[in-house]
């Protein structure tokens, strides 16, 4: 905080104004207390008189009476033609503004590389996501999804040890427990490297519901290859979910294609950074 | 032309009713554009919505928080599409507002949820770090006041005409009926609940002020 109020120009400025103004109320207050003193009544007295009493005729300055006069017909001139011909919209100037700001921000950030795209992220999550998941992405004990921890191997064991619900996939709820121990770590792995590499015999149980590849059987259940992917978090963001730990909202129509996919880079920078 | 009304007080009264008349006419009309009847899809209150409507505005939320998106880029981003006039139309009285302590309110139902409000309006500073927005445990243990919104509700229906019970629209029926329906609405809010007196509350048949309240905050969309 600036504690020396005179390094500002405003205040500068206001100060410099509060003395002019000072002084003016002193010269005109001055001006008309002694008028008041001095002043004899002149002037044509009007031909009307109430108990004894009489008014002098007092006319409007011209000058005033023209201006006045002029801003009648301006007036009028505004209401009829001004206003509804050229109609100024509000609604118009937003909508302008609206379009500009997204032509520009798809081509400057068309094809964005990962730095960018997290920094980006990060702005969007502290605002959008961080009062339910916390500014460290932790789901504050609980109240909602970790994740530091979703979208890495430890989230995908997690998934299969509690099972998972509420994404509205056609094939319903994830029953808990299908696997556990090293069966279950080694498919967790698996399935967060991106189904790389030899698969485990035990994603077979997998296989019921994702389907061989792993790829959700055309939308039946989710797609396992993209799984710990900024794609499955626009996917998850899409949908919303509201499943065994809260309630997440749907950001359908609230973030621009790039902007889930900047977020859901940021979140997974959370759990994936080695 | 002035001399002459200054002495004839009966007329000089007759044109400064029409002067200001007219004033009135001009804020009046605009009310009866199209743009000012009810939005498609508006919906009165449902009486749970209005009774939370009632710990809103009792618990002065409005001194902090406006009803009211602006047309402007930065908002419509943080808070969603601006309002439009017939989105208040059964608002009584609307809830604008008139200062941003904390965030505006008209659309928060998109983007917050039953769960998030119970641990916010318990401890803000649990879920937003360094929030100045106060805790309102009273609200978990105070029941709402449905009688007074059933008769707000039964008013605004006859009076004022609002569509309830038509067909299409909130249906709000006879007390016995709407308060069934609220206790309905409850157990769904209270499911996603975690308090347990809030729960145990609405088990007897109850409801507590924070489930009203939430069930009016999540119609704000
Ligand atoms: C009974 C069918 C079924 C089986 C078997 C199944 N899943 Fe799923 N899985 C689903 C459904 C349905 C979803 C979407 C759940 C939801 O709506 O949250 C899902 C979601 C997932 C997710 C995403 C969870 C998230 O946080 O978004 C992962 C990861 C996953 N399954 C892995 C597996 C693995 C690994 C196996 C094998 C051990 C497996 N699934 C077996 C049906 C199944
Ligand atoms: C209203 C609070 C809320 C907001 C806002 C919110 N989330 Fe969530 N989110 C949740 C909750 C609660 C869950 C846990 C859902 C469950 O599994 O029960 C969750 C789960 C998730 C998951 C895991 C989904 C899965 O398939 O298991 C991801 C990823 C996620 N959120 C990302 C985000 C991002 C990114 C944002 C911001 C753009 C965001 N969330 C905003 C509450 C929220
Ligand atoms: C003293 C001013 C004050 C009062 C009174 C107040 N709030 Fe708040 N509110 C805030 C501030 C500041 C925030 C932002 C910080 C936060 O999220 O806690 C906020 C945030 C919120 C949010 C989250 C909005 C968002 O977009 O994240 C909701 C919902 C809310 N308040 C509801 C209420 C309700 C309901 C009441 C009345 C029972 C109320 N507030 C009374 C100051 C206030």
């Amino acid at each position: 905080m600036n504690s020396n109020i005179f390094q500002d120009n405003i205040n500068q400025l206001a100060l410099l104004a509060a003395v002019i103004i000072f002084f003016l109320t002193v010269f005109v207050a001055g001006k008309y207390i002694k008028q008041m003193k001095t002043d004899k009544s002149t002037g044509e007295l009007a031909d009307e008189n109430w108990d004894g009493i009489g008014e002098y005729k007092n006319e409007l300055p011209s000058g005033w009476a023209y201006t006045f006069l002029g801003t009648m017909i301006w007036g009028l001139w505004y209401w009829t033609m001004g206003y509804p011909v050229d109609a100024y919209s509000q609604i118009g100037e937003y909508n302008e503004e609206v379009a500009a700001h997204t032509a520009m921000f798809e081509s400057k950030w068309a094809d964005a590389d990962d730095q960018t795209l997290q920094e980006m992220g990060e702005g969007i999550f502290l605002v959008q996501c961080a009062p339910c998941h916390g500014i460290a992405g932790d789901g504050m004990g609980g109240k909602a999804a970790d994740l530091t921890v979703w979208g890495s191997a430890a989230g995908v064991l997690a998934t299969i040890q509690n099972g998972s619900k509420g994404l509205g996939y056609p094939m319903g709820e994830m029953p808990a427990g299908m696997l556990s121990g090293d069966a279950a770590k080694k498919v967790a792995e698996y399935v967060a490297n991106g189904m790389k590499g030899e698969m485990p015999a035990e994603f077979g149980v997998c296989a019921g519901c994702h389907g061989m590849d792993g790829k959700g059987m055309g939308g039946m259940a989710p797609d396992l290859t993209k799984y710990g992917s900024p794609a499955f978090v626009a996917d998850v963001l899409e949908r919303g979910k509201k499943g065994y730990i809260g309630k997440m909202v749907s950001f359908k129509g609230r973030l621009t294609p790039i902007q889930e996919k900047a977020v859901g880079a940021y979140i997974l920078s959370l759990s994936r950074s080695e | 032309m002035f001399h002459w009304l200054e002495q004839r007080p009966f007329f000089f009264s007759v044109g400064v009713f029409l002067v200001i008349a007219f004033a009135g006419l001009i804020e009046i009309v605009p009310d009866f554009a199209q743009a000012s009847r009810p939005v498609a899809g508006t919906q009165p209150y449902t009486l749970l919505q209005l009774a939370g409507r009632h710990v809103y505005i009792k618990d002065s939320c409005n001194a902090c928080h406006s009803q009211l998106i602006r047309p402007f880029k930065s908002e419509t981003d943080r808070y969603g599409p601006y309002s439009l006039s017939g989105e208040y139309a059964y608002d009584r009285p609307f809830l604008w507002g008139s200062k941003r302590t904390g965030p505006d309110l008209h659309r928060v139902g998109e983007y917050r949820t039953t769960d998030w409000h119970e641990n916010h309006m318990w401890e803000p500073t649990s879920v937003v770090p360094g929030s100045i927005m106060p805790a309102y445990k009273h609200m978990f243990t105070q029941n709402a006041d449905l009688e007074t919104a059933y008769a707000e509700a039964l008013t605004v229906k006859k009076v004022f005409n609002v569509p309830y019970d038509q067909p299409g629209f909130t249906k709000l029926g006879s007390w016995e009926e709407a308060k069934k329906q609220a206790l309905e609405d409850a157990k769904k809010i209270a499911a996603d609940m975690k308090n347990k007196d809030v729960k145990e509350a609405v088990e007897r048949g109850e409801i507590p002020e924070i489930v009203a309240l939430i069930a009016y905050l999540n119609s704000l969309r």
